[in-house]
């Protein structure tokens, strides 16, 4: 499992270049095959015994971020999100700019703030990073504009659970990666593809298709739990602890029904614990990919995670060990995407 | 043609669930094409081979709008989302058609203020399905989570009008299985593709026209109808006035080419017909417009009151006036 190591990197959309570098040295020696596109995903192939279709998996290297979009006279930082983060979640936390600087995101104090104001989420232009500049010159010497901003988040495993920041996808590019580091080699031509850009509108998987021709996809995500105990259980999203969540309809795409039927026959079959994903709100790559060139057949599984897009998110370590053995049992069983 | 319309329209086919409407064309259409296929995401595609090396692409999206379950509550009742652009509204206190149950959709409300705050602000998570299961695991093994829904409504005819679910946008695949049934010895190869996934958003229509590169696309879907008491004061198309050439949507224009050629045609054979710009929405002109390098694309509609529900009506002499429009441009569009 590599999503230590994966969540503490700081990669943002556009700036996925060290999450990329890292899975590039874990994997390279385990593939057969391995290159980076013009867009910056990486992709992986495995080649099959028989070789006569080709599966391809898919995660997304990017996490939720900010920007640096102007630098004030009194040296606070404006700055602006990157893929969707409200700023209810952003108050008060502790930042690293250009994944070298400190800074804070500063609000204010529940003294100040009139009390018919304290429910009402601030807009980002309300809010500035400190980064203990005096004025805008000595800012200027630290950062720039269109520098990255990240959320510093510990990475934390507490009994069953992991917590930490960019679970939504590192989790998908580490089960990815415990998946060739099985070693086995299947029936069919595997392609596993890191793709950046997801959270700003599911750009770079749009070029992925061109480039692999796979027969069917699957797409590996952190989804939204949800499983919240102001919500009825009967609004909840994932539940952790349940299983691998399969994906029967997302914004924007109905899962393809042979895929997703496919994949609840392998889970049934090896009595491997799934769960459906219960609301349709998000959307991933599988979108994309079934809209790209002629068209393909896929699917999503995901490791329910709580609180995306916020600076800590948690996952369960029995839903992430099931995700990786689902991924592996499909592999065996392949032929089940022909029926 | 009625008859097809009825089967098209009473048939189940929510977004990603578009079998059984692609079984009953296949059917009617066995024995009037050269070949068909499925593609990589289920668009069914149809041909009929011509001479002249030109290739035109008549698009109607075989999926309509409905609800998925998404939770069972422990009693038996379903928790659902929409599949495509679904105005709650329609639902309630009507009945969803799941592949073999039928459900009553309804509003919660503990109290009476609750409930009035509902009814106003009706959304999907103030509402839910009620088919007649008495506890979650029977729901369950009935309407399983992940199971799609569409209106429970019938087809009916009112005097020169149509009335029915789903006419957006069975009414188009009609009308392309009508034209393959009448063209005769046609120069132009004709596709037809009867595409996947529309109302959740076009999804098969950017694919559909990758395969087969066509050298013109012409979706057919339905447009508002703005001739009912305080309709879009703003739209000018009206039922029985003929098909409306469309210029423009919010997610596409019309080629410039197709729509001369189509009024062209339209004159010179005498069929009624009506110009559109429609304020809002979009076809899978949007997408098949940018397959490859780019494919010329246009959207000729038939004018339907009450889109999205499950009573969308249209009118019989647009139809066929319709039909013979595509034929003409089967014939002599390129």
């Amino acid at each position: 499992m590599y999503l230590k190591e994966l969540s503490l990197i700081n990669g943002t959309s556009g700036d996925e270049s060290r999450v990329r570098s890292f899975i590039k040295q874990k994997i390279q020696d385990k593939v057969d095959e391995i290159w980076e596109d013009r867009l910056g995903n990486l992709i992986a192939f495995k080649k099959g015994t028989k070789a006569n279709r080709k599966i391809l998996f898919a995660a997304h290297m990017d996490e939720v971020g900010f920007m640096v979009t102007n630098i004030d006279e009194d040296g606070t930082l404006c700055f602006a999100p990157v893929g969707s983060v409200e700023t209810q979640v952003v108050l008060g936390k502790q930042v690293k700019i250009n994944d070298s600087i400190p800074g804070v995101i500063g609000f204010k104090p529940i003294h100040l703030q009139e009390k018919d104001q304290l429910l009402r989420p601030p807009k980002f232009e309300e809010l500035r990073i400190y980064i203990g500049a005096k004025n805008k010159d000595e800012a200027l010497k630290m950062v720039k504009i269109g520098d990255y901003v990240n959320f510093v988040t510990e990475y934390r495993e507490d009994g069953r659970r992991a917590s930490g920041k960019a679970f939504d996808d590192r989790v998908g590019c580490s089960v990815l990666m415990d998946v060739i580091d099985i070693q086995k080699r299947y029936e069919n031509d595997v392609y596993f593809a890191f793709v950046v850009q997801e959270e700003v509108g599911l750009r770079g998987s749009a070029v992925v298709v061109e480039q692999v021709k796979p027969d069917v996809a699957i797409v590996i995500e952190g989804t939204i739990a949800g499983d919240d105990p102001g919500l009825e259980k009967d609004r909840w999203s994932t539940h952790l602890g349940e299983g691998p969540a399969v994906t029967f309809m997302h914004s924007g795409y109905v899962v393809n029904q042979k895929v997703f039927q496919a994949i609840l026959s392998v889970a049934e079959k090896h009595g491997i614990p799934y769960q459906f994903r219960r609301r349709t709100q998000g959307s991933t790559d599988a979108g994309r990919l079934a809209r790209t060139g002629p068209g393909t057949a896929s699917g999503v599984i995901s490791v329910p995670t709580r609180y995306i897009h916020s600076p800590v998110c948690m996952i369960d370590f029995d839903d992430y060990a099931n995700t990786v053995r689902l991924i592996e049992k499909i592999l065996e069983e392949g032929e089940v995407f022909a029926k | 043609m009625t008859e097809l319309i009825r089967k098209l329209t009473e048939a189940y086919g929510p977004s990603g669930r578009e079998s059984e409407v692609h079984g009953l064309i296949l059917e009617e259409l066995s024995n009037y094409i050269d070949g068909y296929k499925f593609d990589a995401v289920g668009n069914l595609l149809v041909w009929k081979y011509g001479s002249s090396g030109k290739k035109i692409l008549f698009d109607a999206h075989s999926d309509e709008i409905g609800l998925v379950v998404t939770n069972i509550t422990e009693k038996g009742f379903l928790r659902v989302d929409a599949v495509g652009g679904v105005l709650p509204q329609t639902f309630v206190g009507h009945r969803v058609r799941f592949a073999n149950t039928v459900g009553v959709v309804y509003v919660e409300g503990e109290t009476e203020e609750e409930r009035k705050k509902n009814w106003t602000n009706l959304t999907l998570d103030n509402m839910f399905v009620d088919i007649g299961a008495k506890s979650y695991e029977e729901a369950k093994s009935k309407v399983p989570i992940g199971s799609f829904g569409v209106y429970d409504s019938y087809f009916c005819e009112m005097g020169d009008y149509l009335v029915s679910k789903a006419m957006d946008d069975r009414i188009g695949c009609a009308v392309i299985v009508e034209l393959f049934k009448r063209l005769k010895s046609c120069p132009n190869t004709i596709i037809g593709s009867f595409s996947v996934q529309e109302e959740v958003g076009l999804v098969g229509a950017s694919v559909a026209a990758y395969t087969l590169v066509p050298d013109v696309c012409i979706a057919i879907d339905v447009t508002d109808s703005a001739d009912y008491p305080k309709a879009f004061k703003r739209h000018a198309m009206v039922l029985g006035k003929g098909p409306a050439i469309k210029v423009k949507d919010k997610a596409s224009i019309s080629n410039r080419m197709i729509v001369e050629k189509l009024v062209e045609l339209a004159e010179a054979s005498g069929i009624p017909y009506q110009m559109e710009v429609l304020a809002f929405g979009g076809t899978n002109a949007a997408a098949l417009q940018r397959t490859r390098a780019g494919v010329a694309s246009a959207t000729v509609s038939i004018p339907t009151r009450y889109v999205h529900s499950p009573s969308e009506m249209v009118c019989k002499d647009d139809v066929e006036n319709t039909v013979r429009l595509l034929i003409e441009y089967a014939m002599k569009g390129v």
